[in-house]
């Protein structure tokens, strides 16, 4: 047993913290806000460089072949700066998808161009309510109409895997690799966490080529099934780091402003709430280095575990983003300080990929609080 | 990163198992965990436990073996607690010698009070106290009063010590007096290993929201200790405490471990009980909460496992340790309390009326005590921002 970061994961994330930091560190967002998206072109590219694109790609498509748990503490780093992009979407969707399902032609297409960082790769699952996206096959393509809301950054995204209806029932649902960049409309929406650009995008009669098919056609809930538990493990690693971010904040801001003649970090009231910030932190690591654990080795509570994280850590999240507004006084207010981004980035990641509460049912579900279990047990 | 056991690891594991099962007492494993309600009885019976512990070798797991230990690692004396929680053994009523006052002897204290006193904590021969707390010193503990004079060459101690458990079974006290009035206020104590059975130490029971008479005030009337009685030097007895202190891992092991079971048997009560003919597990809400402890108990238990890495690593506790000790004792009150409610109209039923089984009245009520003893839970919020944030300290006096 050791529950604590092997040297390899240290280094990784010290080389992670060091080359933000060298990038400007929370300017990043800043600078992305602000409409300055070159600033993501150049960190994509210094990612590759730093070999981070291609970690979990086999060796065989110019990656490093190592698993989930190397990519945590990239994740958490990307937390601390909320840091724009598709990383995880890349990273702990695409690529293990591919790597499990993808056919051998399609691992030879994307998984080097992954790893070498000139391909960004995000998914659209979540249909317009009111022109949800069908595909039908004629011929060689298959045909799609329809829409999805809320893709993330589809604007930097080169591909993405597009969750499509292929028949008549609910269950036909199949994974497609869809270059969305050739015509498919994409529509920014508006949204409070302006470091994730979430659009709508349309297809028309769009052709998709049937090589393109991830997996089986109408196997694609399993498949999707398989990559959200890895993604969401990977989005509440982030939580983790920018928890870990607003933690520091509040610590240094209460030891330094002074009010009454000394600093607030001494009335109990804001330093015992900073302690309880440290332990929802705590928490919040625990349950996402077991989760990433279960996904890296196939555990049979990966399901759970990525719950458990899940559910606690978005909660938490907010919890304390919330109180370190609270703890920088007026400051922690303005668009100049950064209390908000962390605020901002927790409420958007709240509900994305599964509520808190869905994902409790996901527990009691996996727990078998269930009505057979009770029978039993009542027998 | 690993967090599964290693193959010596599970054997150990296999080993306690089978040990347990052939040496708890009678029927324990199939849920009749009766132990004598009466003082006496309940003294005889744990001591008995203890006894048979260390004849099996299942007693000071990670002690050095030429003390009467096991000489096992950190990780396997997790493990034994782990066990240990999840057949709800009978409790420890040795502990604080057990979790405390031996480590911190095999730590810094003399050859001659190790060969005396450490196997006999192992064994359950001599049941120990821990004698800090006084009426106007808790949370301030350097304030204490108790003084100790030297009179030729024996001192003696006089004041009164409060909340002492299991004092009325103790055979000797680790008690903090002072022997200096002079200077800073935490400067001037010194850590005494004191017999009960003399003329000068009387105990009074003191009965607990639970109805128990766990703890107790105790008079020291001159009672008399020698120099080699003294735990590190005389004035030294602030840092010989913070030593002590600092052994706590085992009792948060306990407590961490402790949470898991509860958990399980939270769930086991939702399924136990009904409303309108249904089993309240059913009910979505029910779930809901259920679920939100089950990450926190999984939390815990994890945190706990990485703070233990972390130590092992650098080789000695960390201040971690109070992170453990505060989160635990908090939930294990917040999981107690919804016992409660789950029991509907009839939850304040109790002893022999108890709706179901009447340890969760028993136990919500003892959940009071978590966040009191071994340093409230403010204490050890102050001293998570002292020392791992860095946060200012109060202003004292
Ligand atoms: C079940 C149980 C078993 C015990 N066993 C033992 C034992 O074996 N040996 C022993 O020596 N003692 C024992 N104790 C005593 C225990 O250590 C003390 O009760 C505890 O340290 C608190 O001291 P106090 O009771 O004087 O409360 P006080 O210190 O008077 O505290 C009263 C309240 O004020 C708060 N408070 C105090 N100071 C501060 C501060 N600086 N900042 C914020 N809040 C503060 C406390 O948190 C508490 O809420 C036991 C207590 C219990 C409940």
């Amino acid at each position: 047993m050791d529950f604590a970061f092997n040297e390899e994961q240290t280094m990784f994330q010290q080389t992670t913290r060091q080359y933000l930091q060298s990038k400007g560190d929370l300017a990043i967002p800043r600078n992305y806000m602000e409409g300055k998206q070159e600033i993501l072109t150049q960190l994509w590219g210094g990612l590759a460089e730093l070999g981070f694109m291609g970690i979990n790609v086999p060796e065989q498509y110019g990656g490093i072949g190592l698993g989930h748990l190397s990519i945590l503490p990239i994740l958490e780093e990307m937390g601390r700066a909320v840091i724009p992009g598709p990383y995880p979407e890349t990273v702990a969707f695409a690529i293990p998808l591919l790597n499990e399902f993808g056919t051998e032609e399609q691992k030879k297409r994307y998984l080097p161009d992954v790893a070498s960082g000139k391909t960004k790769f995000t998914l659209a699952i979540i249909d317009d309510r009111k022109n949800q996206l069908k595909a039908d096959l004629q011929g060689d393509n298959y045909v799609l109409n329809g829409a999805k809301i809320l893709v993330a950054h589809a604007e930097f995204a080169d591909l993405m895997i597009v969750a499509v209806r292929t028949g008549a029932s609910n269950q036909d649902v199949s994974l497609l690799i869809v270059d969305h960049q050739l015509h498919a409309e994409c529509q920014p929406v508006k949204s409070i966490d302006e470091t994730r650009t979430l659009f709508t995008v349309s297809f028309s009669d769009f052709l998709v080529p049937k090589e393109n098919l991830l997996g089986q056609e109408s196997a694609g809930d399993q498949i999707l099934k398989a990559g959200l538990n890895e993604l969401t493990a990977a989005w509440s690693a982030t939580m983790v780091g920018g928890m870990d971010r607003v933690v520091d904040m509040s610590a240094q801001y209460v030891k330094t402003r002074e009010q009454f003649g000394q600093p607030v970090g001494r009335f109990q009231a804001v330093k015992h709430k900073v302690v309880d910030m440290l332990l929802a932190l705590e928490n919040a690591r625990s349950l996402s280095y077991y989760a990433s654990w279960t996904v890296e080795n196939k555990a049979g509570d990966t399901f759970e575990a990525v719950s458990m994280a899940k559910s606690y850590n978005s909660e938490a999240f907010i919890r304390t983003a919330n109180a370190n507004i609270q703890n920088h006084g007026g400051m922690g207010f303005t668009w100049e300080f950064d209390c908000h981004l962390f605020l901002k980035r927790a409420r958007s990641l709240e509900n994305y990929l599964g509520s808190p509460q869905e994902h409790r049912e996901n527990i009691a579900k996996e727990s078998g609080w269930n009505k057979e279990k009770v029978l039993q047990y009542n027998k | 990163m690993d967090f599964s056991y290693s193959e010596s690891e599970l054997l150990f594991q296999t080993e306690l198992r089978t040990w347990l099962e052939e040496n708890l007492p009678e029927g324990w494993l199939d849920g009749n965990r009766n132990i004598p309600a009466d003082n006496k009885g309940k003294g005889e019976f744990l001591r008995d436990w203890q006894r048979k512990l260390s004849e099996g070798g299942w007693a000071g797991i990670s002690w050095p073996v030429e003390y009467g230990g096991r000489g096992a690692t950190l990780i396997e004396e997790v493990i034994y607690e782990q066990e240990m929680a999840r057949v709800k053994a009978p409790p420890v009523l040795n502990i604080i010698g057990t979790a405390m006052v031996g480590p911190t002897l095999l730590d810094i204290g003399t050859e001659e009070q190790k060969e005396k006193y450490v196997r006999k904590i192992l064994n359950g021969e001599e049941i120990w106290c821990q004698g800090y707390s006084e009426p106007n010193a808790g949370s301030d503990l350097a304030s204490l009063q108790t003084k100790a004079v030297k009179q030729g060459d024996k001192w003696i101690i006089n004041g009164q010590k409060i909340w002492t458990s299991y004092a009325h079974l103790s055979d000797r006290c680790f008690l903090l007096a002072r022997t200096e009035n002079t200077g800073k206020k935490h400067e001037g104590i010194t850590a005494f290993l004191v017999k009960m059975d003399q003329p000068g130490v009387e105990t009074r029971g003191i009965r607990s929201i639970n109805d128990q008479y766990d703890f107790n005030e105790v008079y020291l009337n001159d009672a008399v200790a020698d120099d080699a009685d003294i735990v590190g030097e005389v004035n030294n007895g602030w840092k010989v405490s913070l030593t002590l202190l600092s052994h706590e891992r085992v009792g948060v092991a306990r407590q961490t471990f402790r949470l898991q079971k509860q958990f399980d048997e939270l769930v086991e009560l939702a399924e136990t009980l009904e409303k309108n003919g249904r089993p309240l597990i059913l009910d979505p809400i029910v779930q809901q909460n259920l679920a939100i402890f089950r990450a926190k108990t999984k939390a815990l238990l994890f945190s706990y496992y990485r703070h233990l890495t972390n130590s092992i690593r650098t080789g000695k506790p960390g201040p971690e340790g109070s992170m453990d000790k505060l989160a635990s004792s908090e939930l294990g009150q917040e999981m107690l309390a919804y016992a409660m409610s789950l029991q509907g109209a009839e939850n304040t039923l109790w002893k022999e009326d108890a709706l179901v089984d009447a340890s969760w009245q028993r136990d919500y009520l003892r959940s009071f005590g978590y966040t009191i003893e071994g340093g409230t839970s403010e204490i050890q919020k102050n001293i998570v921002a002292e020392r791992i944030l860095g946060l200012p300290k109060d202003i004292k006096k």
